[in-house]
């Protein structure tokens, strides 16, 4: 069965990047968002397993995105992709309970040993 | 200021650009943050088409009404334009004692501007160029103004330009009221090469 992912970003051209990456034999129904605001109506319209998510963002950032799916106990795998690489945004965003955090500009190689690491892929 | 002109970048090329410009303000916070041990807000790059006579007002609307002290940096190769790093929200002093100086002097203090700006500024443009896949070199950074007003940094009639691309990165400090924008104004005829290389990086997804 197709696993549900949501794409979270602000920019066209980043969710086009992540799209591209995703491996090309991997089942996925994708759903696409642009803020935080319309990723929560997204995740709340429907299932979604893996939520791909960028930080910095307009209106509603990734962070509190985060911080609701925790407040709420929603449950899916976030994996944030962002370009802010400071250490303590890595540990911010894994204390808020993303799984994993890969750097911008993703790569195909990056992402597919993310998924393998997490066994969402084989 | 907000009419389209030819030589304007289009929208996807402005996505791009904004994009590309987030993973260099990345790379430039991830630098700064290592050195000053705090934690750095990254805001989403604004992007703007600006006349040369609206160059003061859209200073201002970027980067606020109080004083900065403010640092330029040139750059060029495959592109050219200049960039304004503007710290605003505490003196040259706030930065010393960020970099671990107890009592630093205004040259050190001077110093410290050009240090921090040309870190920012490597950085950031780096990782465009390189995310573009150009060549860049980049000019010694020299002080614009201390304690100025944002509108006065630069005169609209010392550029040659008609009309400019501003692209500005805001990078803040959470702990203390220490805010740096970086500001990129590109003159038009190379906004056309520009375009050229997102262009390039376009087809290349």
């Amino acid at each position: 069965m197709a696993v549900s992912i949501l794409v979270v970003d602000d920019s066209p051209i980043a969710r086009k990047m992540l799209i591209r990456s995703l491996p090309p034999d991997w089942d996925v129904e994708i759903t696409q968002a642009s803020n935080g605001f319309e990723a929560l109506a997204a995740y709340r319209a429907g299932k979604v397993d893996v939520m791909f998510l960028d930080l910095t963002m307009p209106d509603m950032d990734g962070y509190q995105v985060l911080e609701t799916l925790r407040k709420e106990d929603l449950n899916c795998l976030v994996i944030v992709v962002s370009a802010d690489v400071q250490e303590l945004a890595q540990e911010r965003v894994k204390r808020l309970g993303a799984i994993s955090f890969i750097r911008k500009p993703i790569t195909s190689d990056g992402l597919g040993e993310v998924l393998r690491q997490y066994g969402i892929v084989v | 200021m907000t009419t389209q002109e030819d030589t304007d970048l289009t929208e996807d090329q402005r996505d791009a650009l904004q994009e590309i410009a987030n993973i260099g303000m990345g790379q430039a916070g991830s630098s700064i943050a290592k050195i000053w041990g705090e934690f750095v807000s990254l805001s989403v790059p604004r992007i703007a088409h600006v006349e040369r006579c609206a160059i003061p007002a859209m200073l201002t609307r970027l980067v606020g009404d109080g004083t900065v002290n403010a640092v330029r940096q040139a750059f060029h190769g495959q592109l050219r334009g200049e960039v304004v790093v503007a710290f605003s929200g505490g003196r040259g002093d706030q930065l010393a004692e960020l970099m671990g100086y107890d009592d630093a002097d205004s040259v050190e203090e001077q110093e410290l501007l050009l240090d921090v700006a040309n870190i920012l500024v490597g950085a950031c443009l780096g990782s465009v160029a390189e995310t573009l896949t150009v060549d860049i070199g980049f000019s010694a950074p020299s002080v614009m103004g201390l304690d100025i007003a944002p509108s006065k940094l630069i005169r609209p009639d010392e550029l040659m330009t008609g009309r400019a691309l501003f692209l500005e990165v805001r990078f803040a400090l959470e702990k203390k009221s220490f805010t740096s924008h970086l500001i990129i104004l590109m003159p038009c005829d190379e906004v056309f090469v520009l375009g050229s290389a997102l262009d390039k990086f376009l087809t290349s997804l």
